[in-house]
């Protein structure tokens, strides 16, 4: 097992007239973990996946996924095979009917795992006879990742897996990713839910405004990310400048307390904080909604 | 696989479309002849034949543009582009398998309805000769690639479920004001679908030997509007 990155992008843009819906792009993902890749909604993340998978042409930069280049086509092929992809609309042929979209899918891939289909048929209570266009929204998503999970690829790409689904469906599909990745298969997935990224991603990514704001992984934000709430018997306005050392993301005051949120070196901003005779110092650990708020609203 | 999808795509609008021609086609004939007997002369049953072949060119055009309308761009606005263009065949294949299919449920809503003709004709006591009918066959299957490939160019540059046929139908209207009168009239693709430049008033036949010639260029041009769909659709995003 070789540890080179499974998706990675260099200054990967896409512009749409005036537009840049991703802007100078370095991504990684590394093998065998799940990475979430959050955002707000038209954040660039599904313009992102779809320039991976050679939908769209990107405007600058370039990008690799499973080492094969994402601008040349006949790679594509190649990447596609070993690749299961759940878009964010999850439409699927509405003529169809849910075992004839299973049958034509099967045709194309080599890892296809009938018996897996039988399972989920009967885990999601599939109706096999039903055409496409009479389920709900819900039950398309599930026949969608149906199709994803019937094969064992290198790397399963899910945009926004988790919309249209009922809390059951959601911790179903939680559970099938924790377990697709301990078979072996390495997950990237769009959200902007936070409290399931919070529960299985390894690695944190967010895109804002098209922009990598932070790629990290949820232990390193477990451990190093720290909000430090500091009050001074008086807080003059230079004393602020004392603060902003390496690893301090944002600095607010109010009155005689002084906000700090510092992605490292929490220790030197307490320290800091005792020198200049701080009256109480308050250290919490940050979690991701608080980070992603926080990343959203500095950018 | 990819042909399976293409079939249950255009399966319905297929078979409405086979039907509907061969039921219109085959009343005309039908009618036409019962008028005409017992009294008329030969002719009179070929113009009826010709009659039917006209009204199955009109019935042709639209039922193949209409069958044309679909590919990644309808994909894209139904919302099944993702899933389509995940799957490891290339746009091209994508794009050929539907030409294909295109090509042969044209041919077939040629074939079927002047079978029909052919059989009603003879039922009611008229035959009209093979060669008339191949005649007839070639002009409408051969001439009408051109149709065809504008269907298939529009369906590849313009977005929507019902713009694309409006635009389509549109540009056939057009084709057909424009080129249907005057100087212009020797290339127009109705007239020649038609058989209009070798049909015989006293006869009621057609005559003169097959424009394999002109039945090639209309396949050529067919072909190169399908090869500029390919291409806008290889570059395009989705």
């Amino acid at each position: 097992m070789t540890n080179a990155p499974v998706i990675e992008t260099n200054g990967l843009g896409k512009s749409y007239g005036k537009t840049n819906a991703v802007r100078d792009l370095d991504l990684t993902v590394g093998p065998d973990r799940i990475t979430a890749f959050l955002g707000l909604n038209g954040a660039g993340k599904s313009t992102t996946i779809r320039m991976l998978l050679g939908m769209v042409k990107p405007s600058g930069g370039s990008g690799a996924v499973l080492g094969k280049s994402i601008g040349d086509p006949a790679a594509g092929l190649d990447v596609r095979r070993q690749v299961a992809y759940v878009s964010e609309d999850k439409r699927l042929y509405a003529y169809m009917t849910v075992e004839q979209m299973i049958r034509f899918t099967s045709s194309f891939y080599l890892d296809w795992r009938a018996d897996v289909v039988k399972t989920l048929l009967k885990q999601y209570d599939l109706p096999p006879g039903q055409k496409i266009r009479s389920l709900s929204k819900g039950m398309r998503t599930k026949v969608a990742l149906l199709l994803a999970f019937a094969r064992r690829p290198e790397l399963l790409i899910l945009d926004e897996p988790s919309e249209g689904l009922d809390p059951v469906g959601i911790e179903d599909l939680l559970q099938a990713l924790v377990a697709q990745c301990a078979e072996g298969t390495t997950v990237f997935f769009s959200s902007h839910q936070i409290a399931e990224v919070e529960r299985v991603a390894d690695q944190v990514c967010i895109l804002h405004h098209g922009r990598l704001v932070l790629d990290a992984s949820v232990d390193d934000i477990r451990q190093s990310y720290r909000q430090i709430d500091i009050v001074f018997p008086s807080l003059p306005a230079e004393l602020q400048v004392q603060f902003q050392l390496a690893g301090v993301e944002n600095i607010r005051t109010r009155g005689h307390q002084m906000n700090v949120f510092a992605s490292r070196n929490a220790d030197a901003v307490v320290e800091r904080a005792r020198d200049l005779h701080a009256s109480s110092i308050e250290v919490t650990p940050v979690g991701l909604r608080d980070i992603f708020l926080q990343k959203v609203k500095e950018n | 696989m990819l042909w399976y999808k293409s079939w249950l795509e255009t399966r319905s609008r297929f078979m409405i479309s086979l039907l509907g021609s061969v039921a219109l086609c085959s009343f005309y004939v039908y009618h036409w002849d019962k008028e005409a007997m017992p009294y008329t002369k030969p002719e009179y049953y070929y113009y009826g034949l010709h009659g039917g072949h006209s009204l199955l060119c009109v019935l042709w055009v639209l039922t193949v543009t209409l069958l044309t309308m679909g590919g990644l761009l309808r994909e894209r606005a139904a919302g099944t582009a993702p899933f389509t263009l995940a799957l490891p065949v290339s746009r091209m294949r994508l794009m050929a398998t539907r030409v294909s299919v295109g090509v042969l449920q044209a041919m077939a809503l040629v074939i079927f309805p002047w079978s029909a003709m052919f059989l009603i004709g003879g039922l009611t006591g008229k035959t009209h000769s093979m060669y008339q009918a191949f005649f007839h066959i070639v002009l409408l299957a051969g001439g009408g690639i051109v149709f065809f490939g504008v269907a298939f160019l529009i369906s590849s540059l313009v977005e929507g479920e019902y713009t694309a046929p409006i635009v389509s139908f549109g540009i056939l209207l057009v084709v057909g004001v424009v080129l249907g009168n005057g100087s212009l009239r020797g290339y127009s693709p109705w007239d020649f679908i038609a058989g209009a430049d070798y049909f015989d008033r006293t006869t009621g036949l057609l005559i003169g030997p097959i424009p394999w010639m002109h039945i090639v260029v209309s396949i050529l041009l067919g072909a190169l509007f399908v090869a500029i769909s390919a291409k806008a659709i290889q570059t395009r995003d989705f």
